[in-house]
Formats: C-alpha cells, structure tokens, sequence
C-alpha cells in the first residue's frame, strides 16, 4: 500500500509542476498554452540524449535541458502567442499553441523514436533501494522546490511583483510603464525552464517518451482545474490528489481505467465547485 | 444575380458529373480508395464543421465518436449478423446518443476547457476500446462486414458513401443558411449579445453537437465498412486534430472551405510522398502557417485573391432618388 501512496506522489508531484508551469504562463497572458506538457517532455527527452547519447555528466545535462526548455517556452510565445493575442479572436491562441504542441510532438517522434526510451540515474544509487528509490523522491522534492522557489520569487523580489501585477490587470500594469511583452516572454521562457526541470526529474519514472507531452497537458490541467486556476498552492494539492487518485484506482481496478477515473474526477469537481478548490471565483462577462 | 445563381448551379452539376463518374474514368482501385475516405471523412467533418466552424466550439476530440460508431457497427453487423443498413442507423443513433452525453457536461465550459475535454473524450475511448477486451476484441481488433448488393464492390460503395456524403452537405448547408445558422455564428461571435437578443445558447449547441455526433456515428460506420478491419490504433487522436486541422485550414463559417480542406488534406499526403513520412508534423505546420497568416483560412483567401483579379463591377452603378415617389409618399404621410 506504501508503494502504491509513494508512486501517486511522485507521478503527482510531475502532475503539479505542469499545473504550476500552466500557472506562470497564465499569470501574465491569460493564455493556457496546449504545449505546456510537452516543455516537460523535453526536458525529459532532451535530458535523456545529453546524458546517455552524449555522454554528458548530469550536472551539466541539467543546466543545459532547462536551457532547451526556456527557449522552448520562450519559442512558444514568439510564435504562438505575440502575434495572435493583437488579434481579437479570442480562442486563436489554443489554436496556434495546439498546432505548435503538434509540431513538437510529432518533430521529437521523429527525431528521437516513438518508442519510450530509459532515462539515465542522476545520483549513484543501487536499484534495491525500493520506495526510497531516487525515481520517487526526486520529482517530489523538485516540485516543493519549485513552488517555495515561485512564491518567493512572487513575493520577494520586483520581477514576481510586476508578474503578480500583470495578473491582476495587464492594461493598467502597461499604464504603469511595465513592458508587458517582455514580462511575457520572461514568464513563458521560466514556465519552459520549470516544465524541463520537471521532466528532468520525473525522468526515471515516466521514460523519455515523445507521447508523453499529451498526457501531461491533460493531466496537468486537471491538476490545475480541480485545485483552481491560477493558484499555486491549489496545484501542488491538485496534483497530488489526482496522482494519489490514479495510483489507487489503478492498484483497485486496473491500470486501463487511468483517463476515465481522472477526467471523471474533474467533471465531479467542476460541477460541485466549477473554480476549483482555491481558485477564485470568475466574473460574468457582460 | 441569376446568372451568377445559373452559373454556381452549373459548377455544381459538372461537379457531381465528375464524382459520380469517378469509377470509370479513375485509373486505379486506391484513387477509388482516397475517393471513398475523403467522402466517409467529409460525412463527420460537415457534421463537425457545425460545430467548429459555425458554433465556434473547438472540439478536438470526434474521433471518439467515429470510434464509437465504427465499433458499434463492426459489433452489431459482425458479431450479432444484424443487417448493415440497420446497424448504420444504429451506429448513428449511438453517436447521437454519446454526443448527448458529451455535450451535456462539456458544452457548459469555455474555450480550453471545452477542448481538453474533448481531447479527454478521445483518449477515454481509445483507452476503453482497449480495456473492453470482450467487446471490441481489444488490441486484436474486429472484422467488419461489408454492405449488401449492389454496394458490395468499390465503385458501388463508392456511390453509396457519396450519395450519404451529399445529403449530408445538402442538409448542413441548409442548417448554415438559415436562421439556424446565423444564431450559431452569433453564439460563436458572442455568446452574451447572442443570449440577449434570446437566442438559447445551451440548447443550441447542444442541438448542434448531438447532429455532429450523429453524423460521426454514421461516418464511423461506414470507415469501419470500408477498411473492413479496425483495430484501437485506427483510432489514434492526431486523427481528431486531423479533422479540426481541414475544418481550420479551409475556413470558420463555410461549407465548400473545409469540404475543400478535407479533399485536400487527406489526398495531399498520399499523393506526395515526402509528405507521407512526415506525417502529423505536416498537419501542425500547416495548422500554424494558417492560424498565423490567414486565420479566417484559405478559402478566405481564394475569395480575396479572386476579387482582386475580378475587375470592379459594382463600383459604376449609380443610385437615382426617385424623387417623384418620394414627394407623393410624403404628401400621403400629411394626410389624416
């Protein structure tokens, strides 16, 4: 039973780190970026090639991936998102972000094989370690991290605040004299970089898989949906519950049922609570 | 205007000349081949186009109701013998039914959220499909019989899939040119100012959605017919994204774009070979060149490039006040 409560964890920690990359890049676009799962997968990926093909030490395959990531991320928002947020149509960006999540799908299948690959031990560890195995702590740790290391990057420092500014009102923040482009280029360049650092982590537990972009975009934005749109702390508690729920359904009913059981738990939080368990409350546009 | 109405007409004609005449004048089986699959997909993609392209509601995930209705029909018409006409109409109602049930929940949400779960949708049958083992044969797949004679040979189906194919159109582009349609473009436009001037905007969708379901119900169908053999891997989800792909290429709000996408789209890759190999990617690019350059897509474009080298006609005529009629209207409005 430990097992299966450890492994829920980790793969919701990787859950809650996609959620809290979705976060950033909403923060101060107000966009959800379909490609948000697929800065995890490169990171993975692309962590994965440094290490094993190039033989790279992970110290510096680490830096290097999430450098891969905030150009992935930075990437998105010059193609994807600059030209297409002048527009007034308001769901053209899903389109271009979708469009862009199928290019680098589909570029990576190419590239690097549809077949999930293993992904190389970072620390020195012996495989009999069990539940204290490195696959299962390491994405925990780093997605904790990752959320201490936002908040006080919100807080604390001017950046996070001129983010928490455009969040609240990105015309009014513009009024100020805040570039709100360059602000949002910085923000999806960070959310590429923490979807790699994820990707990078949870490596040894998900497989350096192509295909695994996709299932993260769905599954991170559950985690986001259930804990409530941007919120952090609603993220981290999202995708622990939804990583916790697909761990022991599976054990109970079979690993076949994973989409079902998640998605179901999202339509039953969203029409309980359709802003999520922290989120805040959305006006009407009228 | 008559003229203009005489010579679409005649366009028409000749075109349905063309594709009738298919068998006999394409110069092997698999162009006969492409020519049904562009007609099966075409039947879910005019029921989709409603619902994309007319209600603005971007759904990426239909390939979950081909699938149920291509695994509804291979079940019913293979493993209970029923006949094929009435496991079409089945597999029709079951999608219908499935888009209901869809719709219900997923119709209520906004934009990314509607997608995702449709997306979601897709991958939850694709997962069932194989999980279901007893039902659908899982990974192994099924055997799907064909129809009955005289559509039993290629050129037969053929003429079977286009003259559903034509209803089809014929029954969206009536949907699309009356009021029904204009509340859909509103809904998708503005759903506020379209509720305010009364529009229903749940029930329409919804409405809309169920009818895309059923056509993808008979389109499943049918797919299962003509490749005779499904398997979930047929079902993939770049599939979904395929069909959003032709509706978002050939253009929001027109029938005869996406009719051209889907022609285009599914005959491009297998006619170019370079393009085979590159698969999905092809589909993504093309999808942000479009999105970029030309979001209201490229029959858009055809319509501009065309007014450009039309010379102006319009431009010389002159409006005269009757000026007589208007004095005795006036003079009549005095009057007790």
């Amino acid at each position: 039973m430990l097992t299966v409560l450890i492994t829920g964890l980790a793969i919701g920690a990787l859950y809650a780190a996609t959620a809290l990359a979705y976060n950033v890049m909403y923060s101060t676009s107000k966009v959800l970026s379909v490609t948000t799962g697929h800065l995890a997968m490169l990171g993975g990926v692309f962590g994965a090639w440094f290490v094993t093909s190039l033989g790279w030490h992970p110290l510096i395959a680490l830096p290097a991936a999430l450098i891969v990531g905030a150009f992935a991320g930075w990437l998105t928002d010059v193609i994807a998102i600059r030209r297409v947020l002048k527009r007034s149509d308001e769901h053209l960006w899903l389109l271009s972000t979708l469009a862009l999540a199928t290019i680098v799908q589909q570029g990576v299948g190419l590239w690097w094989g549809t077949e999930p690959k293993p992904f190389p031990r970072l620390l020195p560890q012996d495989f009999s370690a069990g539940m204290a195995d490195q696959k299962y702590w390491l994405p925990i740790i780093t997605t904790l991290l990752m959320a201490i290391a936002l908040e006080l990057f919100y807080r604390r420092t001017l950046y996070g605040k001129l983010f928490i500014a455009m969040s609240e009102d990105t015309f009014a923040a513009r009024a100020r004299g805040i570039e709100t482009d360059r602000i949002r280029s910085a923000s999806f360049a960070i959310a590429g970089a923490l979807g790699a650092l994820a990707g990078f982590a949870a490596g040894q537990l998900t497989f350096a898989f192509f295909a695994l972009g996709l299932t993260l975009t769905l599954n991170g934005f559950i985690a986001l949906a259930v804990g409530g749109l941007g919120s952090n702390i609603g993220a981290l508690v999202g995708g622990a519950a939804l990583g916790l729920l697909n761990a022991f359904s599976a054990n109970l009913i079979g690993g076949e049922f994973q989409n079902t059981v998640s998605v179901g738990a999202l339509i039953l939080v969203l029409l309980l609570k359709p802003e999520g368990l922290f989120g805040a409350r959305n006006v009407r546009p009228v | 205007m008559t003229k203009v109405v005489l010579r679409s007409i005649a366009a028409t004609a000749a075109l349905l000349v063309l594709l009738a005449t298919l068998p006999w004048w394409a110069s092997d089986q698999y162009q006969l081949h492409l020519a049904a699959l562009i007609a099966v997909y075409w039947i879910l993609i005019a029921g989709l186009n409603l619902v994309v392209g007319f209600t603005g509601q971007l759904s990426i995930g239909h390939v979950g109701l081909l699938a149920i209705g291509a695994y509804a029909f291979a079940i019913l018409a293979g493993r209970y013998e029923w006949s094929p006409w009435l496991a079409l109409a089945a597999s029709g109602s079951i999608g219908g039914v499935c888009g209901l049930l869809l719709g219900l929940p997923s119709l209520r949400l906004p934009g990314f959220y509607f997608a995702m779960a449709t997306m979601a949708f897709a991958l939850i049958v694709a997962e069932l499909t194989l999980a279901l083992g007893e039902l659908t044969g899982g990974g192994v797949g099924l055997s799907v019989p064909g129809f009955t004679a005289p559509f039993d040979t290629p050129a037969g189906y053929y003429w079977l899939l286009l003259g559903i194919a034509m209803l089809i159109t014929w029954l969206t582009w009536n949907v699309a040119r009356f009021p029904w349609g204009r509340a859909l473009v509103a809904i998708r436009d503005n759903p506020v100012a379209a509720e305010s001037v009364g529009i229903p905007v749940f029930r329409m969708k919804l409405a809309v959605f169920v009818l895309s379901g059923i056509t993808a119900g008979l389109s499943g169908a049918l797919f299962a017919s003509l490749q005779s053999y499904i398997t979930p891997d047929t079902f993939v989800f770049e599939l979904g994204l395929f069909f959003f792909v032709c509706i978002i290429i050939g253009g929001r709000g027109s029938i005869l774009g996406p009719l051209v996408g889907t022609a285009i789209l599914t005959a491009l890759p297998e006619l170019v070979a370079p393009l085979a190999k590159l698969g999905n990617l092809f589909y993504g690019l093309l999808l942000l060149a479009v999105v970029l350059l030309v979001p209201e897509g490229i029959g858009r474009l055809f319509e501009i490039l065309l007014a450009r080298l039309r010379p102006e006609r319009e431009a010389s005529r002159v409006l005269q006040p009757d000026t007589d009629r208007l004095a005795a209207v006036i003079r009549k409005g005095h009057q007790p």
